[in-house]
């Protein structure tokens, strides 16, 4: 028999994503928030000039990351709109880069997070905005 | 860097994974038990970050030190944060964060590991 208190279904309100299933997805966003963040930062630290669009790429996916993470956490209605929005734009950013890369490798040899659809990360950065904006429906 | 006291390391987090992941499948909450495991990884982990700066400090080759001391710390940062993160879930999604991080630090160990190799020459 359901919990009440955790069932989705039995509350008037939008249920929050950070709980339930959303707090493994908080946590996974927040894994990719870290690794993002500290690759960018050695790599804007010690070799931008190398590669400067990659390198931004990188920073700009950090920073798409770490709003996900943080939004889907907090979970309140404007964390959601916030939330929303991140993990679009993150739909849009792996699509758009993992594409580029595979048809013009020469541009992206620099690895960002979504090079190659996210292969360096075992396609999780693919699958990772469906998933949220999934969450985000479901939890309405 | 990469002799068997890392393998340890990986061994261990690896079991503690499977652990909790059953854990998690048999609908069970983070316990005082899993949380005693993390604290044991913690343990062994702060050996590892340890080891690792004295042989840095060691090392003359090109080794990008300031990589190589991010993902130390970032090993050393993860059972706590997923502890906390998780045991805020009183549910089976709580045991399954924390299954993610007894996952994801074998792999934290990994990078490290090809950090010191890139910069040490083996």
């Amino acid at each position: 028999m359901a919990d009440p208190a955790v069932d989705p279904g039995a509350r008037s309100g939008p249920a929050p994503t950070g709980q339930g299933f959303g707090r493994v997805l908080v946590a996974i966003y927040g894994i990719f928030a870290l690794a993002a963040t500290s690759r960018s930062a050695v790599q804007l630290a010690t070799k931008f000039s190398e590669a400067p669009l990659a390198y931004l790429l990188s920073a700009f996916a950090a920073v798409v990351y770490i709003v996900a993470t943080i939004s889907l956490a907090r979970g309140d209605a404007a964390s959601r709109r916030l939330a929303t929005l991140a993990i679009s734009i993150e739909l849009v950013g792996v699509l758009i880069v993992g594409a580029a890369s595979v048809l013009s490798p020469d541009v992206f040899r620099h690895p960002t997070v979504w090079t190659g659809f996210g292969s360096g990360y075992g396609l999780v950065p693919l699958a990772l905005p469906f998933v949220g904006l999934w969450w985000l429906r479901h939890t309405r | 860097m990469t002799g068997s006291y890392s393998a340890v390391i990986t061994v261990v987090s690896l079991l503690f994974a499977a652990w909790a992941l059953i854990c998690a499948a048999s609908n069970r909450r983070p316990t005082l038990l899993l949380l005693a495991a993390g604290v044991l990884l913690e343990a062994l982990l702060l050996g590892f970050v340890v080891e690792g700066v004295v042989q840095m400090a060691e090392s003359a080759g090109q080794l990008a030190r300031a990589e190589f001391v991010g993902y130390l710390l970032a090993c050393l940062a993860i059972p706590p944060l997923a502890f906390y993160w998780g045991s805020g879930e009183k549910s089976r999604s709580g045991t399954l964060v924390i299954a993610l991080a007894f996952l994801i630090t074998p792999v934290m160990i990994l990078r490290v590991q090809q950090v010191w190799e890139a910069g040490s020459g083996g």
